[in-house]
C-alpha cells in the first residue's frame, strides 16, 4: 500500500488496529499524500481527527484516515508545532476534507491555510474569538460571553430578481433546528447554504477524563435516531482498545438491534417522504409501521429508541426466548403491512411525479465530498459498511450483505433504496433469528490500556458512523470523535438542491433524512 | 331582498362552515386510519384564537390590520349570493356571477397584499403563488358559470339555478367546478392545508404572520369561502329539495335546508378523498391542472351551444 505515497511520507508507524496502516506525514507534504492517496488507492476520507498533545509531545496531531480497500484503513498523521498553529489545507485537492478542517480550525485554532471556505462552521457569528473548545487549556465549567462579531456566515448573491430565503432554525414542524439561506430566481433555487450545530453539546469534551464505560452512555445520546448505532460503533472502538472479543451471541444480538433500528428508521422515512409531498395515506401508513416497530423496541429492549442495550464487552439486553419470538411475530406482520405500503405508494402517479428526477445527486459529488449510506448507494456508490468493514454478527451470518445500490441519484432512487433495504433488513432479522449462537451475552473487558488509540465503525440507517477514541495513561477517555453519517453527507444535500423549486426541498431533505444532533455533538 | 331568507343564510353559513370542515377533516381522519379530533374541533380552534391576543410585526401597517375584517366580510357577502335553501339568492338584485367572483378576487386581493405588508418571505412567497395561480383559476370560474349561465339567458344565480340542469355540458362544468373548488379551498392536490413545510405553503404562507383573533377570523372566513363553494356546486348541478322561489312554507325550507346540508356534506367528503388519494402537485404542474379546469369550462360552454341549439 506504501508505493501510492512513496516520497510523501516519513515513514511507517507502529500499528494500533491489525486493519490500519499509517504513516508519519510532515504537513508540508499532507495535501500531496492525501490526493495520491485518493488518486492512487480509491480511496474515501473517512475521517480526519484532531488532537491537543501538548501536554505529551508538545505537538497539535491531525490524522486523516482513508478507507482503502475491502476492511483496510490508511491514516496520514501530521504533527503541527503549536508555535506557529497552521497547516497547509488539503481541501482544494481532497474536496471531502472541507468541513474536517473548518472543523478543526473552530474547535482546535489550528488555521487550514488555502482552504477554499475558511469560514467558521462549529461556532457561530457570536462566539469570541481565540476560544478553541477542544483545545486542553479550555475550561467548560466557565461561561462563555456572547460578542458582537462581524457576522461571516453567509455569502450574499445579487443580482436582478433574486430573492433571499432564510427558513429555521425554528421551524414549524417539532423538528431538530436548522437554517437554511436559500438564493432563488422565482420559484427555482439558484444556491442553498446551510447554517447547521444548533446542537453543540459539547459530548467530545465532556467525554475527556471519564472511563470508557461512563463515556458509552454520552455515546448512545449522541443522536436520538441512530443510538443503537452509536452505541456499537463506540463499544467496538473500546473493545479494540482493549483487546477482546465480544462472544458470538453477543454480535448477533447486535446485528439484530442495528436491523431493528435500521426498519424502525427506513419505514418512517418512507412515511415522512410521503408527508414532503402531501400523501397523507402514506404519511399515516409509514408512521403506523414505524410505530409498530418502535414498540416492538420497548417490549423487547425496554425503550423505543434501543438506549442501553449495549455494553462494552458485549450487550446488556439479551433476549429472552419469547422476546425473540416476539420478534419474529412483529417483523413478519410488518413485511406483510410493508408490501401492501410500498405499492400503494409506488402505484400513485402523483407521488412518481414528484419524486423522479427531483433532488439528482450526481455519482461524482457524493464521491467527491465522501457521501456515505443510503445517500452515497443511491447515487451509485457502491459503500456499505456492513460489508466493507465487518462489525457486529454480519461476518457470522449465512448470507452476504446485500448492498442495494441505485444508479438514478434522486429522490425516487433514495426511496427504492430504502424499500429494498428493508426487505433485506427483514430477511436478516430472520437469519439472526434462526441462527443465533447460545452462550453468554457479555465478557468483561477488563481493564481497559492507556495511551492507546483505535476506532470502529457501524452501519446506522444514514450510514456509517466512526467512532474514534484515545486512551490517556490512566485508562480514561483522552480524546473522543465522533462522525456520523450525518457529517459527509449534509454538504450533499447542499449540493443537490440548486435546479430544483423551492417547494421541492422539504421532500429532497426528508430523502436524505440527516440527522442535526448527531452531526453537531 | 329577502330578509327572511337572509336571516336564515347568515347564521347558516357563520355557523355550519366549521362543521362542514370539521366532518371533512374527520373523513380524512379515517380515510388515514387515524382517529381524529372530532368534528367539534374547528370549533374550539375558532374559540381559542379570537380568545387570544394577537401579536403583530412592528413592521406591520394598517394593511395588516384591515385585511382580516376586509377579507371576511367579502367572503360572508359572497356567500349571501348562493341559492341555498331555495331557488332564489337572498339577495336576489345582486346575486350575479360576476360579483360573486368579483368579491373573492376582492378578498385575495386583500390577504396577498396583507402577506406582503410585513415583508415576511413566506408570506410573500404565498402571495405569489396564490396569485399566480388565482390568474389562472378566475378565467376557469368565470368560464363555468358562463355556460351554467347560457342557457338560463342570465348570470343571476336565481336564473342559474334551474331544475338540476341536467344537458349534457353538465358533465363537463361539474368537473371544472370541482377542480376550482380545489384549488379555491387550497386542498391538494394543489394546495396542502394540513402542512408545516412553510416552503411548500401557498394560502397557510399568507397567514403565517398572523395570530390571535384576526387569525381566526381568517381561518372561519375561509371555511365560509369554502360552504360558498360547496353550496354553488350544490346549487348548480344538484339543486334537490330546494324550496321553490319565495315559499314561505316551514316545511318547504326545511327540506331544502336538509337537502343542502347533505349535498354539501357529500361534496366535501369527495373533496377529503381526493386530499387522501393524491400527492400535492409539483408547483408549476398545479397549472397544468388548472387549465384542464378552463379547458372544461370551454368545453362546458361549446356543448351548451351544439348540443342545446
Amino acid at each position: 500500500m506504501s508505493h501510492a505515497i512513496d516520497g510523501h511520507h516519513d515513514g511507517e508507524l507502529e500499528r494500533r488496529m491489525s486493519n490500519e496502516t499509517r504513516f508519519a506525514v510532515a504537513p508540508d507534504t499532507l495535501p500531496n499524500a492525501c490526493l495520491a492517496v485518493v488518486e492512487h488507492l480509491n480511496a474515501r476520507l473517512a475521517l480526519m481527527v484532531g488532537e491537543d498533545e501538548r501536554a505529551s509531545s508538545g505537538m497539535f496531531r491531525l490524522s486523516y484516515t482513508f478507507a482503502v480497500a475491502q476492511g483496510q484503513w490508511l491514516t496520514l498523521e501530521t504533527l503541527i508545532d503549536p508555535a506557529e498553529p497552521a497547516f497547509p489545507s488539503v481541501t482544494p485537492l481532497v474536496p471531502a476534507a472541507h468541513w474536517y478542517e473548518r472543523e478543526v480550525q473552530d474547535m482546535f485554532g489550528l488555521t487550514a491555510v488555502g482552504h477554499p471556505d475558511p469560514r467558521r462552521l462549529v461556532h457561530h457569528d457570536d462566539w469570541p474569538d481565540g476560544l478553541h473548545p477542544l483545545r486542553k487549556d479550555f475550561d467548560p465549567s466557565l461561561p462563555v460571553p456572547r460578542v458582537d462579531r462581524p457576522a461571516e456566515t453567509f455569502h450574499t448573491l445579487h443580482g436582478e430578481g433574486f430573492v433571499e430565503i432564510p427558513v429555521g432554525p425554528i421551524h414549524a414542524g417539532v423538528i431538530e433546528p436548522g437554517h437554511f439561506r436559500f438564493a432563488a430566481v422565482g420559484e427555482a433555487v439558484f444556491d442553498l447554504q446551510p447554517r447547521l450545530f444548533y446542537t453543540h453539546r459539547g459530548i467530545e469534551k465532556l467525554a475527556e477524563g471519564k472511563t470508557p464505560a461512563q463515556v458509552l452512555q454520552l455515546a448512545e445520546r449522541v443522536c436520538g435516531a441512530c443510538s443503537c448505532s452509536h452505541g456499537v460503533s463506540y463499544s467496538q472502538a473500546v473493545e479494540t482498545l482493549a483487546g477482546i472479543e465480544v462472544p458470538p451471541r453477543a454480535a448477533a444480538v447486535r446485528t439484530l438491534y442495528l436491523e431493528l433500528e435500521r426498519l424502525y428508521n427506513h419505514l418512517g422515512d418512507l412515511g415522512n417522504i410521503c408527508a414532503g409531498v402531501s400523501f397523507a395515506a402514506g404519511a399515516s401508513f409509514g408512521a403506523q409501521l414505524k410505530e409498530a416497530v418502535q414498540r416492538l423496541n420497548e417490549r423487547v429492549a425496554g425503550n423505543r429508541f434501543l438506549h442501553g442495550v449495549n455494553q462494552i464487552g458485549g450487550v446488556r439486553r439479551d433476549p429472552s426466548a419469547s422476546d425473540l419470538h416476539d420478534i419474529a411475530a412483529t417483523t413478519t406482520h410488518i413485511a406483510t403491512e410493508f408490501r401492501s405500503f410500498i405499492e400503494m405508494m409506488l402505484s400513485s402517479d402523483t407521488v412518481l411525479e414528484r419524486l423522479k428526477t427531483t433532488g439528482f445527486l450526481p455519482a461524482a459529488t457524493a464521491r467527491a465530498l465522501g457521501a456515505v449510506g443510503v445517500a452515497a448507494r443511491a447515487s451509485g456508490v457502491d459503500v456499505d459498511s456492513r460489508r466493507d468493514h465487518p462489525h457486529a454478527g454480519y461476518p457470522a451470518l449465512p448470507m452476504p450483505t446485500p448492498v442495494v445500490v441505485r444508479s438514478e441519484g434522486d429522490v425516487y432512487a433514495r426511496v427504492l433504496v430504502r424499500s429494498d433495504e428493508i426487505l433485506a433488513t427483514l430477511a436478516m432479522i430472520r437469519a439472526v433469528l434462526d441462527t443465533l449462537p447460545d452462550g453468554p451475552a457479555a465478557v468483561s473487558p477488563g481493564r481497559v490500556p492507556g495511551g492507546r488509540a483505535a476506532f470502529a465503525v457501524s452501519e446506522s440507517p444514514r450510514g456509517e458512523n466512526i467512532h474514534f477514541v484515545r486512551t490517556a495513561p490512566d485508562g480514561t477517555i483522552e480524546r473522543y470523535r465522533v462522525r456520523s453519517a450525518s457529517y459527509p453527507n449534509w454538504p450533499a444535500v447542499a449540493a443537490c438542491v440548486p435546479g430544483n423549486m423551492v417547494p421541492d426541498f422539504p421532500v429532497i431533505n426528508k430523502s436524505f433524512e440527516l440527522c442535526y444532533a448527531c452531526l453537531d455533538r | 331582498m329577502d330578509w327572511l331568507l337572509l336571516a336564515l343564510q347568515i347564521p347558516l353559513m357563520l355557523l355550519l362552515a366549521p362543521l362542514v370542515q370539521g366532518i371533512i377533516k374527520t373523513s380524512k381522519a379515517r380515510w388515514q386510519s387515524r382517529r381524529g379530533p372530532g368534528v367539534l374541533q374547528p370549533y374550539r380552534d375558532i374559540a381559542k384564537w379570537l380568545s387570544r391576543e394577537s401579536v403583530a410585526s412592528d413592521q406591520a401597517s394598517w394593511i395588516f390590520r384591515a385585511a382580516p375584517p376586509v377579507y371576511a366580510a367579502a367572503i360572508l357577502f359572497a356567500a349571501l349570493l348562493v341559492p341555498t335553501l331555495e331557488r332564489r339568492s337572498p339577495l336576489p338584485a345582486i346575486a350575479d356571477a360576476i360579483v360573486f367572483v368579483g368579491l373573492f378576487a376582492l378578498a385575495r386581493f386583500w390577504l396577498a397584499i396583507a402577506a406582503l405588508d410585513t415583508a415576511s418571505n413566506f408570506g410573500g412567497m404565498g402571495a405569489s403563488r396564490e396569485v399566480a395561480f388565482a390568474a389562472l383559476v378566475e378565467p376557469a370560474l368565470l368560464l363555468v358559470l358562463f355556460a351554467v349561465a347560457l342557457p338560463a339567458g342570465s348570470t343571476s344565480f336565481s336564473a342559474m339555478v334551474g331544475d338540476g340542469w341536467p344537458g349534457a355540458a353538465a358533465v363537463p362544468a361539474f368537473a371544472a367546478l370541482l377542480v376550482v373548488t380545489i384549488a379555491e379551498t387550497g386542498r391538494v392536490p394543489v394546495d396542502n392545508p394540513d402542512t408545516h413545510l412553510e416552503l411548500t405553503m401557498i394560502h397557510e404562507g399568507m397567514l403565517l404572520e398572523y395570530s390571535g383573533r384576526p387569525l381566526g377570523v381568517i381561518h372561519w372566513a375561509t371555511q365560509v369561502k369554502q360552504l360558498a363553494f360547496l353550496s354553488l356546486l350544490a346549487a348548480l348541478f344538484f339543486p334537490w329539495g330546494m324550496a321553490d322561489a319565495g315559499s314561505r312554507a316551514p316545511l318547504a325550507l326545511l327540506l331544502g335546508l336538509l337537502a343542502w346540508f347533505v349535498t354539501v356534506v357529500v361534496l366535501g367528503l369527495l373533496l377529503g378523498v381526493i386530499e387522501t388519494a393524491y400527492a400535492k402537485l409539483r408547483i408549476f404542474r398545479a397549472p397544468d391542472l388548472i387549465g384542464v379546469a378552463s379547458v372544461l369550462g370551454v368545453l362546458a360552454v361549446m356543448l351548451t351551444f351544439v348540443v342545446e341549439g
